[in-house]
């Protein structure tokens, strides 16, 4: 059977997230929770959807249990397709040699024959750890106009930043004619997204030159990219206006959230053409009791407040007793937490018991300082000190 | 062993007429994000049903809207899975169709999907008692009991009896029915309403419709179960938990409005972690709280942003609270809208209802005020 599709899409979702701490430690960084009801993967997943890509192959390698369980066959993302679809990628047993994946340009390596089934003119490559809404579509139509072989995906980021990232210097007609992967003195401020679309055979035959380089790490920033470059191939940057955010760390993961709760809210924007999609748990609705008072939040289904709850984002089943304070802080599903305890610039995994007068945190603290309580502990009534 | 269900969408007479203007009962809105249908249905899932008829008369487009394809309730089946059954007009009619009106009439349109199904036994659930049942124990209790069908009640309420007629019963010591009737209000001789919840084989159905059709009977429960306890083999289950009844405005006001007051009855309607109630997701963010609002005591469903005050109240989906306007004892449907600066009080506001700035609104908790669907005010 014959299946053409004009453009599938890539999901890099293998990785650690190893600067997540705690967060990751049994769950890869795409399946981490955020804005209350998501996880990461729900962003680059819904965006393919709203961008008219019906085939996406999520390319797994981390402590995938929690991340297989949640993307399951890709219904919730309407991904659950008889022709195409979502399909999850692990590692595998060759015929001849098997092999994890060793950097994120051999992971679609190995996937070389899971692209060619879909006979696609065009191959998205993306990864599971930024928060934003982009219309993929628009990025496809740029790169046919170019009459590109590879485009990158740019965002204008500060520029005391800028070596933190690979840095994209391009011509005036948006081509690139050199690409720095973290320079020390950046001569301009365009980052690369980690997005890149490919033509099809341009991307395998990089992939296969790559591949027979002993000396190369495997990677798109490091080694594709600048390969391309190194041969003259038509390289342009497309740059992308709107809302990203890298949530690799403890305190962009913690601005992350946060960015959520101002009017200009990601997830409000364009919201009903636009929408993120997540895995519905079928939770009663939220209520709020008699002595809660809310300030400047975001509160999820089947959550219960009766106590304070300022600057913060809280996650379904949550329960907030009586004299409970929350500041600042992102609280995930089913946390308990007892009268009187006081939480400050906190993010606390699920099912986490927090007894009655406990204190985590500091009210001093500020977004390099965020006191992180893994999954399923139980904090005492005593100080704990738990920062990363 | 296996069981189909059946659901009434609106076939009872109809005195909630403020709410089904352009809808069935079915498709009415309670509990901040659900519908009436969905405690029918979560009800049946729950106890393994997975084989559901929805039959409808009227305004069912909004009933279909919400089911889809069923695939919130996994009933997107091959084997099975929900079929929405509504009335059927031939091409060439040769005679002026009808459309059935009561539970019995429409039994009979539906015979041969009956004699289809594969089930051994069939619930039949209407929609206007509200609760959360374990009806697979109910199921389960039926069949040993052998009866030819188990008809689920609670013990009289009478300030229930005053609008609308019920089926009232009694029963012997071993529980089967041994006198009813449809009456408007309590009568001591019938001490419990029938909830309209029935359990009974697929082939008993099939038989007593076929002397239902012979008899020219046209009402279950006035013509069979209140004339014929006695020849059949008809039990019944009182059932003690919570059930709301909204088969009036008032009543529908009131029982909303007690859920926002009432944490226990709020977990044993929607709070079970086994039996949660399912409904259709609409992916929308969760709930915005901003600067400057004061909630308490309120059921509030994703994808609201509230600036103002709200007390006592239930706000369904995409509902936004301006800054300054206080929302009291109010039942607010999806996508309300309240400028700035407004007052409600005791209003219950149907979908997409625009309230501007600085409005003053206020019915009272006996005489709650209705703003119809896409009204601005």
């Amino acid at each position: 059977m014959y299946f053409k599709k004009e453009c599938i899409a890539m999901l890099l979702a293998g990785g650690q997230g190893s600067r997540l701490y705690d967060l990751t430690k049994h769950t890869a960084k795409p399946a981490v929770s955020f804005g209350g009801k998501y996880r990461i993967i729900d962003f680059p997943l819904s965006n393919c959807i709203n961008s008219g890509i019906d085939t996406v192959g999520v390319l797994t390698q981390y402590q995938p249990l929690a991340l297989n369980e949640y993307i399951g066959n890709g219904a919730p993302w309407d991904l659950d397709r008889s022709r195409g679809g979502l399909s999850v990628l692990p590692p595998y047993q060759g015929n001849k040699h098997s092999d994890w994946y060793k950097g994120t340009a051999n992971a679609i390596y190995q996937n070389l024959n899971f692209i060619r089934q879909y006979h696609p003119d065009y191959v998205l490559i993306l990864s599971g750890d930024h928060i934003y809404k982009m219309d993929y579509s628009a990025m496809l139509a740029a790169h046919k106009k170019n009459n590109a072989r590879c485009t990158v995906a740019t965002i204008t980021v500060p520029m005391q930043e800028a070596s933190r990232f690979g840095i994209c210097n391009t011509n005036p007609d948006g081509s690139i004619y050199e690409f720095e992967e973290k320079p020390k003195k950046p001569k301009n401020n365009q980052a690369s997204m980690g997005i890149y679309i490919f033509n099809t055979e341009t991307l395998v035959e990089y992939l296969e030159k790559d591949e027979a380089d002993p000396t190369s790490q495997n990677d798109f920033g490091k080694n594709i990219i600048p390969s391309l470059l190194a041969s003259g191939e038509r390289l342009f940057s497309y740059p992308f206006s709107g809302y990203w955010k890298d949530v690799g760390t403890i305190s962009s993961l913690w601005e992350a959230n946060m960015d959520l709760l101002g009017e200009e809210s990601i997830l409000r924007q364009g919201d009903r053409d636009f929408r993120i999609y997540s895995r519905n748990t079928a939770r009663p609705p939220q209520f709020v009791g008699d002595s809660a008072i809310i300030r400047n939040s975001m509160i999820s289904e089947g959550t219960s407040v009766d106590g304070i709850v300022v600057n913060s984002i809280l996650s379904g089943g949550v329960l907030v007793e009586s004299g409970a304070e929350i500041h600042e802080s992102v609280i995930m599903s089913d946390v308990h937490i007892g009268e009187g305890a006081k939480i400050y610039y906190a993010i606390i995994d699920s099912d986490v018991v927090i007894e009655p007068g406990a204190v985590v945190g500091s009210p001093d603290a500020d977004r390099d300082h965020i006191t992180v309580i893994a999954q399923g502990t139980h904090v005492a009534c005593k100080k704990e000190e738990v920062r990363k | 062993m296996s069981t189909a269900g059946i659901i009434f969408s609106n076939l009872n007479n109809n005195t909630l007429s403020l709410l089904t203007a352009d809808r069935t009962v079915a498709a009415i809105p309670f509990a901040c994000r659900y519908r009436l249908i969905d405690f029918a249905l979560s009800n049946m899932i729950h106890a393994n049903i997975s084989e559901i008829s929805v039959v409808t008369n009227y305004n069912y487009r909004s009933l279909v809207d919400h089911i889809g394809s069923g695939k919130d309730w996994d009933l997107a089946r091959r084997r099975g899975g929900i079929s929405l059954i509504s009335p059927f007009q031939s091409a060439t009619p040769t005679q002026r169709p009808e459309v059935y009106k009561t539970h019995l009439e429409a039994l009979q349109a539906m015979k041969e999907n009956i004699a289809r199904m594969s089930a051994d036994e069939i619930v039949m659930s209407d929609c206007e008692y509200i609760c959360n049942i374990d009806l697979r124990t109910m199921i389960e209790r039926h069949r040993i009991s052998g009866a030819d069908m188990t008809i689920l009640t609670i013990p009289c309420r009478p300030d229930w009896t005053s609008d609308g007629a019920r089926l009232l019963l009694s029963r012997d010591k071993e529980g089967y029915v041994t006198g009813g009737g449809v009456c408007r209000e309590a009568v001591e001789s019938f001490p419990y309403i029938s909830i309209d919840i029935f359990i009974l084989g697929r082939e008993f159905l099939l038989r007593m419709l076929s002397d239902a059709e012979a008899a020219g009977y046209t009402s279950l429960s006035r013509d069979i179960i209140c004339r014929h306890f006695a020849r059949y083999n008809f039990r019944m289950e009182v059932y003690d938990g919570y059930v709301a009844s909204v088969s009036n405005f008032n009543d529908y006001f009131s029982e909303s409005i007690r859920l926002t007051g009432n944490t226990a009855l709020r977990t044993a309607l929607l709070g079970n972690d086994t039996r949660p109630i399912l409904t259709n997701v609409h992916n929308s963010a969760p709930v915005a709280y901003r600067e400057g609002c004061c909630v308490r005591s309120a059921m509030i469903a994703d994808d609201c942003v509230i600036e103002g005050t709200v007390e006592n109240s239930i706000l369904f989906r995409g509902v936004k609270v301006g800054r300054g306007s206080v929302v009291k004892n109010c039942i607010l449907f999806g996508n309300t809208y309240v400028g700035e600066n407004s007052t409600l009080n005791c209003v219950v506001a149907d979908k997409s209802v625009c309230i501007g700035d600085g409005r003053v609104l206020s019915g009272h908790i006996t005489m709650p005020m209705y703003i119809p669907k896409n009204r601005k005010v």
